[in-house]
């Protein structure tokens, strides 16, 4: 049991204003050296913590703390982990997904929020907050008329500080990038990264789909809006380095499917890939078993993984080890090092959500987009 | 500071407190006009309105970057030679950064490496010199290689270059002090060599901060303990303009170093002894007269035990 709950029912069962006590003092959840234990206040038939974690049962019960009312339970959490959860609580047959009530800290996603756990040992990159020192790049939203889509797409262009038209930029393109925008602080990350010339100063055509499970998950579509369309559009209208090497694909989950898949289909378009948990599901033999949302996508990997060809000189790929995915981003690891593929792969103790995918950002873009910090002494 | 050789006030980064007037106030440098050379901020070359408000005096710049990117755009020939010489610098570069790396392992492990003393000090001793040969060699190497393109690249050769040289030297012969400002090395050295600085500046009063300080320096170093893919170990680029012979300079050292780190901090000081290696932080400088330190202002050497000490000026 925590330390704090031990003590607090050391002399039997506490009074009401020992618990009030503790609830206003403690910071919640309870951390440990490597476990959390979370605790609901409240009168419930049961209550059940539902974080998503791959290895943990999915919803993960709660105990009552007796004579008190108090629910409590404890699950392992190594060092530096992160995990985003909510409360699920029964009372006279109905179900309700809340926040946890006494933690403040939460996470937002295009879902909604989740209340987030961070284990002793994990601190929000500094990087990742906004810094009044560096400058800031703009955004601003332009249509693009698409001949794959027989639409047009709103997309949103980041140009970086001090943004000059007589100079060549690299060009990130970034999948669900009004999301990395909203949740991952992508803008902050960029003006600080920028700033610190940790990259170098690049345009990002951040797009969004209107139906991305379909668009991103291995359609021959998208890849041909990306290479027919946004680019010859970017090309034209900003002044890009027009070189396969300053090109460089991202997405996560789906959007690093789209990724992969643009840059398999139309080699030699882009020199490096981002992609973070990628949900590149595949499988050996008879179905894989994500559901049929999934089927394009596993189309796309077992046909991939039979002939993964050379999709881009440098790939940097991540994910949290507690998602799911994560066998599947493994095993993709050695097929692109087959292929001469120059690969980092880096896992992080955190699950399927956009704040562990910002706070890869940093490691993932510079390297593939080195910036000129080395050299630079202001 | 009445002397007759050229003063030399070096600064560190003028951010976040621009402390360029008040050096300059101290330094005994008169309130002449001053030509500036900010070709280190490459496009951004010529934004200088922050600092002729902080100076208080008439600036010029010299537009390096841009004569440069001209001649280029216009001479074909000079263009390629100049990029082969960047390309076959930066191959020599990342050879060095091969030998470099493993050294440095070598010479950590020796530095904490436990055993009978006498013994362990003779193999520090090597370990470092092997260190300081690397140095030296690859310094040689760098030496060659721009010998080899000086001829392709030279104003005897290209009546453009000679004819914007002279317009240099012409604006320069104008000034008594000229101001390098920071920003990119590598840039800023090879702008200062393809003009012929390094002679006409030589008789110049100069004030410059971070890079602008790091080029008068004999031997340029580079430093980044910070940068995200992971600490990375100081490397030799090439020579300086050579006005301030042994001192390597830090400009921002704070940000860049891991100052706390005695191990690494004690490797860099007898890598590069007997240079003296400085920090220049913000708010910080050193006043040389010729290649004498006279007055200096929070600025920190490294010593061969691993930690920082004040500058103390003659």
């Amino acid at each position: 049991m925590n330390p704090v709950l031990r003590q607090l029912i050391r002399k039997g069962t506490p009074d009401q204003g020992a618990v009030d006590a503790l609830l206003r003092d403690a910071d919640f959840p309870l951390l440990n050296d490597n476990d959390v234990t979370f605790v609901f206040r409240g009168s419930a038939d049961a209550v059940y913590l539902r974080c998503w974690i791959s290895g943990l049962d999915t919803a993960q019960p709660f105990q009552a703390l007796p004579g008190t009312d108090l629910w409590v339970t404890t699950i392992e959490l190594p060092k530096g982990s992160r995990i985003e959860y909510k409360f699920e609580v029964v009372k006279n047959g109905h179900k309700e997904l809340i926040l946890d009530p006494l933690n403040k800290v939460v996470a937002h996603d295009p879902f909604g929020a989740n209340s987030v756990c961070q284990a002793s040992g994990y601190v929000r990159p500094r990087w990742t907050l906004h810094d009044p020192v560096a400058s800031e790049g703009t955004l601003h939203k332009v249509k693009v008329e698409s001949e794959a889509f027989k639409s047009a797409r709103e997309i949103q262009v980041y140009l970086p500080a001090k943004f000059r038209n007589n100079r060549r930029y690299p060009l990130l393109i970034v999948h669900d990038g009004v999301d990395y925008l909203r949740y991952a602080s992508l803008k902050v990350v960029l003006d600080n990264l920028i700033h610190h010339k940790e990259i170098p100063a690049i345009i990002v055509a951040l797009i969004q789909s209107p139906d991305r499970l379909k668009e991103y998950g291995g359609d021959d579509r998208h890849a041909s809006f990306l290479v027919n369309d946004l680019l010859p559009f970017m090309a034209g209208g900003y002044p890009l380095i027009d070189t396969v090497d300053a090109r460089c694909l991202m997405g996560a989950s789906f959007g690093g499917v789209a990724s992969l898949h643009a840059a398999w289909r139309f080699p030699e378009h882009f020199g490096s890939l981002l992609l973070q948990s990628g949900s590149f599901a595949f499988s050996d033999l008879g179905r894989h078993r994500r559901g049929p949302v999934f089927d394009p996508v596993a189309r796309f990997m077992n046909e991939f993984r039979e002939d993964p060809g050379r999709p881009a000189e440098r790939i940097f790929m991540s994910c949290g080890v507690y998602e799911s995915l994560i066998y599947e981003n493994r095993s993709l690891v050695p097929h692109l090092q087959g292929k001469g593929v120059e690969l980092r792969f880096e896992e992080a103790r955190d699950a399927h959500n956009w704040e562990n995918w910002r706070d890869r950002l940093r490691l993932g873009l510079s390297w593939l987009m080195p910036g000129p910090a080395w050299m630079v002494y202001d | 500071m009445t002397g007759n050789a050229p003063l030399r006030l070096l600064l560190g980064p003028q951010r976040p407190d621009v402390t360029i007037a008040q050096a300059l106030a101290r330094s005994g440098i008169g309130d002449a006009p001053i030509g500036v050379i900010s070709a280190a901020w490459q496009e951004a070359e010529g934004d200088i309105d922050d600092i002729r408000q902080a100076v208080a005096r008439p600036l010029t710049d010299l537009h390096l970057y841009h004569r440069a990117e001209t001649l280029f755009a216009a001479n074909p020939a000079l263009h390629e030679a100049y990029r082969q010489r960047q390309d076959r610098l930066k191959a020599q570069q990342r050879l060095y950064r091969l030998r470099l790396r493993q050294l440095m392992i070598a010479a950590r492990a020796t530095l904490t490496a436990d055993g009978e003393r006498a013994m362990l000090a003779a193999e520090r001793r090597h370990a470092i010199s092997q260190l300081r040969a690397l140095d030296q060699h690859h310094l040689r190497q760098v030496d060659k290689i721009n010998g080899r393109y000086d001829d392709r690249i030279s104003s005897e050769s290209n009546p453009q270059l000679a004819e914007q040289i002279a317009e240099v030297k012409e604006a320069i012969s104008l000034v008594d002090t000229v101001l390098i400002t920071g920003g990119n090395i590598v840039v800023l050295l090879n702008r200062l060599r393809l003009f012929g600085l390094d002679v006409l500046l030589r008789d110049k009063n100069i004030v410059g901060w971070s890079a602008g300080a790091m080029v008068l320096s004999e031997r340029i170093v580079l430093f980044h303990e910070r940068l995200p893919q992971g600490r990375r170990d100081a490397e030799v680029l090439g020579k300086g303009l050579g006005m301030l012979p042994g001192v390597v300079l830090l400009p921002d050292a704070k940000q860049r170093l891991r100052m706390k780190d005695e191990l690494r901090v004690g490797l860099f000081d007898r890598r590069f002894s007997p240079a003296i290696c400085m920090t220049l932080e913000n708010g910080s400088w050193l006043l040389y007269e010729g290649q004498t330190l006279i007055d200096s202002e929070s600025s920190k050497r490294m010593t061969r035990g691993g930690k920082f000490k004040r500058v103390r000026s003659a």
